[in-house]
């Protein structure tokens, strides 16, 4: 019985706390990818042609998200019987955007108008029991170009 | 040229999925799984476990586990009861019951494979006339009768397996406890029908001996008092004494007792109790020993 209280109030404060904070995040996602807009981020290898002014660096932004009790859940009961992991695609969802956003954000400091060639990586950091996913890290870089007038 | 990031749609990566709902079938659908699927095999085990012959059973070496722990005969008293229990059974030829005697504090009593009865010097201590102790033995001569304990040892085993199939493909522990106590209730509800089966045979076997059974109402009243104390009660933890238990007893009380006879308890016979007394300064002395 009090294994049974234990694991559902596990499961809600994991929903709970799960969806407060990830409305929270879409809503800053949505917010400062409207204002970072200005910079675009081009997956091109290519550099644009006809302006040589400009100085490339380095840029990167990274990102751990870590999932909460109720998607490991019914994560683990897809396992089983298969299908879209819908709660674990929001998560990867986010940790990708924020990734971006916070690569065009060190970009911005440095003046640089666009980033190009970026590149996204994900890694699970932390196994769980049974090899379960624990967080996620997604590491957003690219090349940022910076007017060098 | 133009570089430019559109403002892409919401929803294609994430789907409009609710999560909640997602939860309650994926969770109703795993225990439907487990229950249907621990039904139907146990059902098909049941048709194989009770035409095991008795006589395998009694060549298992069962019973070293429990002559390990205490070498103790019977005393006559509790041997002279036990006997006249067994005889108002009428077992089939090749059943044979053999009681066994532990000098522990644990409060239990059970039946297992072999015809072996284990009574716990914990549960003896607590009765307090000679027809609760006649109906505690009866209830596990009824388990042995209805080969209760094959059954139970072939459940295990067929949740044993199904769990150990199922579990690891469960990615968390957590879904891998649910697996499990979903099995244990499934398991649970057939351990409750075998403990009223058993009543009702122990009731008519103390009729048969007293003319009443008002010691299934003294053995249930002792349980539940202990039960309530929160002493450790292992007996209980596989099959509840629930209150459809003691209305059974009641009922089949009213409908087997003889009419014009009064219920009185018979008591337990003094040499008897003072033989437990003097057991319990025993254990207490090899404790202290160890």
């Amino acid at each position: 019985m009090l294994d049974l209280i234990v694991f559902i109030s596990l499961l809600a404060m994991g929903y709970g706390f799960g969806r407060y904070s990830e409305s929270k995040h879409y809503i800053s996602i949505r917010k400062r990818e409207k204002q970072l807009n200005a910079i675009p981020a081009i997956a091109s290898r290519i550099p644009p042609h006809g302006n040589p002014n400009f100085d490339s660096h380095l840029v990167s932004g990274s990102v751990v998200i870590s999932v909460d009790y109720f998607k490991r859940f019914i994560a683990g009961l897809r396992n089983i019987v298969g299908g879209r992991v819908s709660t674990y695609e929001t998560l990867l969802d986010r940790a990708r955007r924020e990734a971006i956003l916070r690569m065009k954000e060190d970009a911005q400091q440095r003046g640089a108008e666009m980033v190009f060639n970026i590149k996204l990586e994900t890694a699970s950091i932390h196994k769980g029991q049974r090899g379960a996913i624990g967080s996620v890290e997604v590491l957003a870089y690219g090349t940022a170009l910076i007017p060098n007038t | 040229m133009e570089y430019s990031n559109p403002e892409l749609p919401e929803g294609i990566n994430t789907g409009e999925s609710n999560h909640l709902k997602d939860f309650v079938i994926l969770t109703t659908g795993v225990i439907g799984v487990i229950i249907i699927t621990l039904t139907v095999l146990i059902t098909i085990v049941d048709n194989f476990a009770d035409k095991i012959p008795f006589e395998v059973e009694q060549s298992l070496p069962v019973d070293i586990f429990f002559k390990q722990k205490s070498n103790e005969s019977l005393p006559p008293y509790l041997k002279n009861i036990s006997e006249k229990v067994i005889q108002s059974f009428d077992l089939p030829e090749p059943m044979k019951i053999t009681v066994h005697y532990v000098n522990s504090d644990t409060v239990n009593a059970y039946a297992t494979l072999g015809g072996h009865i284990v009574l716990y010097r914990g549960l003896l201590e607590k009765l307090k006339h000679e027809d609760e102790l006649a109906m505690l033995i009866a209830h596990e001569v009824a388990h042995v009768k209805y080969r209760h304990p094959i059954l139970s040892v072939s459940h295990g085993i067929v949740m044993g397996v199904v769990m150990s199939l199922l579990s690891t493909s469960a990615g968390t522990s957590a879904i891998s406890d649910l697996m499990g106590h979903t099995g244990m209730v499934t398991l649970m509800q057939y351990s409750r029908e075998y403990e009223y089966q058993s009543d009702k045979d122990a009731i008519q076997a103390i009729v048969k001996i007293y003319g009443h059974a008002e010691g299934a109402r003294g053995l249930f009243e002792v349980l539940n008092s202990v039960q309530k104390n929160n002493e450790p009660i292992e007996l209980f933890s596989t099959h509840p004494l629930t209150d459809n238990r003691i209305i059974q007893a009641n009922q089949m009380n009213k409908k087997y007792s003889e009419p014009n006879k009064a219920h009185n308890f018979t008591p337990l016979s003094a040499e008897f109790e003072s033989w437990l007394i003097s057991q319990k300064e025993k254990n207490k002395l090899s404790i202290r020993k160890q």
